[in-house]
């Protein structure tokens, strides 16, 4: 038997094989699920396929939060639907809106595990790889038929390498760093495929920052990415995971199918130039570009250490008087951190707009929606056209300290101008 | 039940077109017939008419990628689409689409080969082998329990049989 890669290990397991290989197809019973709003479209397919009981539900979750306050009584009626259902089905977790973004929910809820298989309705899922599970995203009729049936099919993927080294500079983040990747690897660079990230620079990564790798993992197209489990993964899971976790890290002659190298050192403050998430370029290469709004948030880039950050740049500081600028903590938890170290305090200070946890403005269907010929720079992960809910408005991408920093000056501006 | 083949005039769409161009989020909570009217909207008027009035898409490259919301498939099956070939194409779009019973057949160099929009093109389910003109193209190979899915008509009506047939005693392999 060929040594296995993450993917490999923990598909075999979930389909009850020894091994596995790439492009086999598996049947397999997923440890852990969860949704958000749109369980409400699972909900009617659960009802359409005359499912009556739904499988397995202490491996079952719902956080409400892609549009959360409620604008419309239609909102509010499926939002009251999905309450119901979980409830009624005795799901072992429901998270009110304004709990946080799901991603980053089932994370600090440990609900998220290593070694584990979660399926999630959200392109996004594959954010669970900061904590070794392999997360992957899947439909709102699939969700319903795994609550059905407890199991569904998935091709096991061919797996890229990606092995960092060197250590990022000051004032360059992990988001710049993914930006580069995402701009080598081009949209569908992984498409199919899962990315393992290994690497001296890996270890030396929080669970944050992870987190920041494997959420855009998706904007490559990928079917998930995993941070392989280290002493990094334990710290973090260890008295917090709800679940038993059997830790997985590849076979030192797993196969892969693709490498990819990047010195951290060498990364500069990274801005998405509007229209794809490719298109990253120097911060530099960008700069004075106008901007109107500025979103820190979503689930790539709004936990505590990039509010820190923000605050950092912001402190003693205003926002430019032509300058919206939205925060939105990732979750409760980490708006709670925030106001209680003081960076909340400084940001409103500054003139931050302080929105409730969610995904907010990066969804495009609740608040924050652009007027034509706009700009926002956000911290998000997505810019294709018409994301935030106008078409004829451009979105780029950058990290946190960026975003502050460009925040302040009304235009792109280089954050180490502020941090030195 | 099988669908043998699907045959059809083609509407050919360019590259890196995201599931949030095919159906924005503000319009995922609408009827499927409603959301068949904005379908692929965002990219233009006469996309969006041509769209609802053939069967087939011949996409580009990363068609439909981006937001893993289903509601961008469920459009397009609303308005009609029976098949898209082309691609190589994101992921959750792909498993979207074949759930609603709209056949995806990852088959790249059909989009450069000179296909025009209104062209024929005939489809065989089974094969995956499609028919322009004179010139045969062959498609990544449908795993069965695609075929299965989009034979259903759905993974609804997959779900509905499956459930049938446990209640029922049937022993499903």
């Amino acid at each position: 038997m060929t040594g296995q890669t993450v993917a490999q290990k923990i598909l075999a397991r979930a389909g009850g094989l020894q091994s596995v290989a790439a492009n086999q197809i598996v049947e397999v019973t997923p440890d852990f699920c969860y949704s958000h709003d749109y369980a409400i479209f699972a909900i009617d397919a659960f009802a359409q396929m005359g499912a009556q009981a739904v499988v397995a539900p202490e491996r079952l979750a719902v956080c409400l939060d892609h549009g959360f306050p409620v604008n419309t009584a239609r909102d509010a009626n499926n939002h009251m639907r999905v309450r119901e259902f979980a409830r009624k089905h005795k799901f072992r977790a429901f998270f009110e809106g304004g709990t946080g973004i799901a991603h980053q929910v089932m994370l600090e809820k440990g609900l998220v595990v290593p070694g584990a298989l979660v399926l999630a309705s959200d392109s996004h899922t594959p954010s669970g790889g900061a904590a070794g599970a392999l997360a992957i995203g899947i439909g709102e009729t699939e969700l319903a038929f795994v609550w059905a049936v407890g199991r569904t099919w998935l091709k096991v993927p061919d797996t890229i390498r990606v092995t960092l080294s060197g250590a990022l500079p000051a004032g360059v983040q992990a988001k710049d760093a993914m930006l580069n990747l995402v701009g080598r690897l081009g949209i569908l660079g992984a498409g199919y495929r899962a990315i393992e990230y290994h690497g001296t620079g890996a270890a030396a990564l929080s669970i944050s920052e992870r987190f920041t790798f494997c959420n855009m993992t998706a904007e490559v197209g990928a079917k998930c990415g995993v941070f392989p489990h280290d002493d990094v993964t334990e710290a973090f899971v260890r008295g917090r995971a709800q679940f038993p976790y059997q830790p997985v890290r590849p076979d030192p002659d797993a196969a892969y199918c693709g490498e990819v190298a990047l010195d951290l050192g060498d990364v500069e403050p990274m801005v998405v130039l509007p229209g794809r998430e490719d298109r990253g370029v120097p911060v530099g290469e960008a700069a004075g570009r106008k901007i109107h709004q500025v979103f820190i948030g979503s689930c790539t880039n709004a936990r505590a250490d990039d509010l820190a950050l923000a605050a950092r740049v912001l402190k003693d500081r205003h926002v430019h008087p032509e300058v919206r600028l939205l925060v939105v903590p990732a979750s409760r938890q980490v708006g709670l951190d925030a106001a209680r170290n003081g960076d909340l305090a400084v940001l409103l200070e500054a003139g931050a707009t302080l929105m409730p946890s969610g995904c907010a403005v990066c969804a495009g269907a609740h608040q924050g929606v652009l007027g034509d010929g706009e700009v926002c720079l956000s911290t998000s992960n997505r810019n294709m056209p018409g994301r935030m809910g106008n078409k004829n408005a451009e979105i780029m991408l950058c990290s946190p300290a960026t975003a502050a920093a460009s925040a302040i000056t009304g235009v792109i501006t280089d954050a180490r101008d502020f941090l030195s | 039940m099988t669908i043998e083949t699907i045959t059809g005039e083609v509407t050919l769409l360019g590259d890196f077109i995201s599931a949030d161009a095919i159906l924005p989020a503000r319009h995922s909570f609408l009827a499927p017939e409603d959301m068949a009217q904005h379908v692929l909207a965002e990219v233009s008027a006469p996309v969006n008419a041509a769209v609802r009035a053939r069967p087939i898409i011949v996409a580009g490259e990363a068609f439909g990628y981006g937001t893993g919301r289903e509601s961008p498939a469920r459009a397009l099956r609303a308005a009609g689409i029976k098949a898209i070939v082309g691609g190589p194409f994101a992921r959750m779009f792909f498993r979207n689409a074949i759930n609603n019973g709209v056949l995806v057949l990852d088959c790249p160099e059909l989009a450069g080969c000179g296909i025009g929009d209104g062209d024929d093109l005939t489809i065989d389910v089974a094969t995956g082998i499609i028919q322009w003109r004179e010139r045969t193209f062959r498609a990544m190979p449908v795993p069965d329990i695609i075929q299965s899915i989009v034979a259903a008509g759905s993974l609804i009506d997959y779900g509905r049989a499956l459930l049938g047939a446990q209640r029922s005693g049937a022993v499903h392999s």
